[in-house]
């Protein structure tokens, strides 16, 4: 099976290479650079090697091939309206006109209401599930909501058209309405399909993105950390509350930023109970639009040629916004990981 | 701090027997403080109790809050669903709205031939890419690992649009193999980092061992690496499968009809004012329900049994 190795290779090193000096070549995964050269120790095939930067040269392809389509799919638009498509205007195919300003408004909105209904919540459950509850529910309890994660978008969606939107339409909006200071951000009629709505939906969509990595930054906490505050005295509400959630603090950033990145895209459960208006609304309860949404709902009427192509330039537009969120996670998750290796190697910050 | 650590050792040296003079006094003040110091504390902790109680009772209602969406949702796809769902609505084709005794056939065999065409293409191009992240370090392995990142968080919907000026304007139909190529480009970034999480499980002294034996790479990164890395390659692979599965807006632009996917049969069903239709979605999303929630179980499942089985 194997090719014989030529003994002679077997004892020749490279002096002029030393560890630590890994150009990212040969030695063993994820271990030190190593000290010899991979090509004379290593018997390879040239299959392997081809089959390997093959994929990584497909997965390069993939991203530029969707980055090119995107902007060259979206030029006819912005040749027509300018970068002004991003900010100016309404979006009304029947007049003409395209720009993503009221959209953007939409989705925005949407993604900030949703965030402050989802990161109390998220917050409030995952210490729950960490810090409070005993372990034999906090186990379960943590598998229901992941369990969340795994429901295709589709049945949310359905769930709450069918279900949440006339429960809001006969007795959450009109108490929302009622409410003495909140009032004027609830006002006008009820219709069930609101901007609300949108965001309470993108509220629990979002909400196993958030426990599951804030739960995973919490528990990573180390137990001396909270070992030193009890002995301090702190009270097990003063330990969570000065010492598990700063020590958490990146890791929540990244779960909330990541979450953000979720919400902005999500678009077919938003489709569906949004009411797709696109115009700045004046109040939570007005129906709205998102990048998303116009896009699902758009698309298929648009017509050949500017039209279509203004809507790819909408997905651009969203594009842009959760490549920027999302890398913005990543460095977020990836700092947190550095910082802990940093700790557990035992140098003092 | 220093004028009381001076009383403390007045107090221990009165505490002693020294008698009266001003080391008493002093002891006296000590006391005195020291009283002072656990009423306030014992106050104060009251005080700090009470708040941890209630912010503990705020935290805890958050989780019924939290879990509620969850059994709602459930409860009501089951109790609407249920009514459907029956040995005719999975074998029998849809029919046009108003005519009874349609099913839901075309779009379960669609799903699968969609799904089907997905896997096939990212699967395998998944394990390669990971095997690169796995052989290689340095900056084109870093730059495609966070790429991979940042690409699981780009939304399903430009996926779609992606595969539409690629496949359908370029061969100007839309097609089942369009739709699974979004689904595919969709799952294969969860797949490449699901993969190459499950190849650093394996221990470095197992793939220095295959080596030490004079094997070539190739054979090292399929005996050695592959073979332990299995059990975390297929969880990954089901769970990414799953997602890809109940995935709705790349189908959108790519697929041929709305009869030809479940996902997007619930869209176009929920959609239309007639009861029938939306009897049709709550069963069409019952069967998609249980299906995503057995492929998340069976991930669960095999990677466990195939970890024992290692041992």
């Amino acid at each position: 099976m194997t090719d014989p190795v030529d003994p002679s290779a077997l004892l020749t090193t490279d002096p002029s290479r030393r560890p630590g000096e890994g150009s990212g070549r040969g030695g063993p995964p994820g271990g030190p650079a190593p000290s010899w050269r991979k090509d004379r120790i290593l018997p390879s095939s040239p299959f392997y090697a081809i089959v390997r930067w093959g994929g990584a040269g497909l997965f390069a392809a993939l991203l530029i091939g969707l980055v090119i389509s995107i902007v060259s799919g979206s030029s006819q638009a912005f040749s027509h309206s300018g970068m002004g498509f991003l900010w100016s205007g309404t979006w009304n195919p029947a007049g003409g006109d395209y720009a993503a300003g009221t959209l953007l408004v939409g989705t925005v909105l949407t993604t900030f209401v949703a965030m402050v209904i989802v990161v109390p919540v998220g917050l409030g459950v995952s210490v729950s599930l960490t810090e409070l509850a005993p372990k034999w529910l906090a186990g379960p309890l943590g598998t229901v909501i992941e369990f969340l994660a795994a429901v295709p978008s589709i049945v949310v969606g359905l769930w709450a058209l069918l279900v949440l939107s006339p429960v809001f339409a006969a007795h959450v909006e009109p108490f929302l309405e009622g409410l003495p200071l909140l009032g004027h951000l609830f006002h006008g009629p009820a219709y069930g399909p609101s901007i609300l709505l949108a965001s309470v939906v993108l509220a629990i969509m979002t909400l196993p993105t958030v426990v599951t990595l804030s739960r995973s930054a919490l528990g990573g906490v180390p137990l001396a950390d909270r070992e030193a505050a009890m002995a301090l005295g702190a009270t097990h509400w003063e330990v969570i509350r000065r010492t598990v959630l700063p020590g958490a603090r990146a890791g929540i950033a990244a779960a909330i930023t990541l979450a953000v990145g979720r919400a902005l895209g999500e678009s077919i459960a938003v489709a569906m109970v949004i009411g797709n208006r696109p115009a700045v609304p004046h109040s939570l309860l007005a129906p709205g639009a998102t990048l998303g949404s116009a896009i699902v709902n758009q698309f298929a009427e648009s017509t050949p040629g500017l039209g279509t192509s203004s809507v790819i330039a909408l997905a651009g537009v969203l594009l842009l916004l959760t490549i920027l969120v999302n890398v913005f996670g990543q460095v977020l998750v990836r700092g947190r990981d550095a910082r802990r290796a940093v700790r557990v190697g035992g140098v003092p910050a | 701090m220093s004028a009381f650590s001076s009383a403390e050792t007045a107090l221990a040296g009165a505490e002693a027997g020294a008698g009266a003079g001003p080391d008493a006094r002093l002891a006296q003040a000590a006391r005195d403080r020291r009283e002072l110091m656990r009423e306030s504390a014992r106050r104060s902790l009251g005080r700090r109790r009470m708040t941890g109680r209630v912010m503990q009772v705020i935290c805890l209602i958050a989780l019924p809050v939290g879990l509620a969406p969850v059994v709602a949702l459930v409860y009501t796809t089951i109790a609407n669903g249920a009514g459907a769902v029956n040995i005719g609505f999975l074998v029998h084709a849809p029919t046009p709205p108003g005519i009874p005794g349609g099913g839901i056939s075309t779009a379960i065999v669609g799903s699968a031939e969609i799904i089907g065409i997905a896997m096939a293409m990212a699967i395998p191009i998944g394990l390669f890419i990971a095997l690169f992240l796995f052989e290689r370090r340095g900056r084109i392995a870093a730059s495609i690992r966070f790429s991979a990142d940042v690409m699981s968080g780009v939304p399903s919907i430009i996926i779609g649009i992606f595969a539409y000026s690629v496949l359908v304007e370029t061969f100007h139909h839309f097609s089942n193999l369009a739709a699974g190529f979004a689904i595919g480009v969709l799952m294969l970034p969860i797949m490449v980092r699901a993969d190459e999480e499950a190849m650093r499980t394996v221990a470095l002294e197992l793939w220095e061992a295959g080596v030490s034996l004079g094997a070539r790479r190739s054979r090292v990164a399929r005996s050695i690496v592959l073979r332990g890395a299995l059990p975390g390659v297929v969880a990954g692979n089901l769970l990414a499968i799953a997602r890809g599965v109940g995935e709705t807006a790349p189908l959108l632009f790519t697929l041929a009809s709305p009869t030809f996917a479940m996902t997007l049969l619930i869209f176009n069903d929920a959609t239309q004012p007639f009861p029938a239709a939306q009897q049709t979605a709550w069963g069409t999303a019952l069967v998609l329900l249980v299906f995503v929630l057995t492929l998340s179980v069976a991930a669960r499942a095999v990677a466990w049994a195939l970890n024992r089985k290692a041992r």
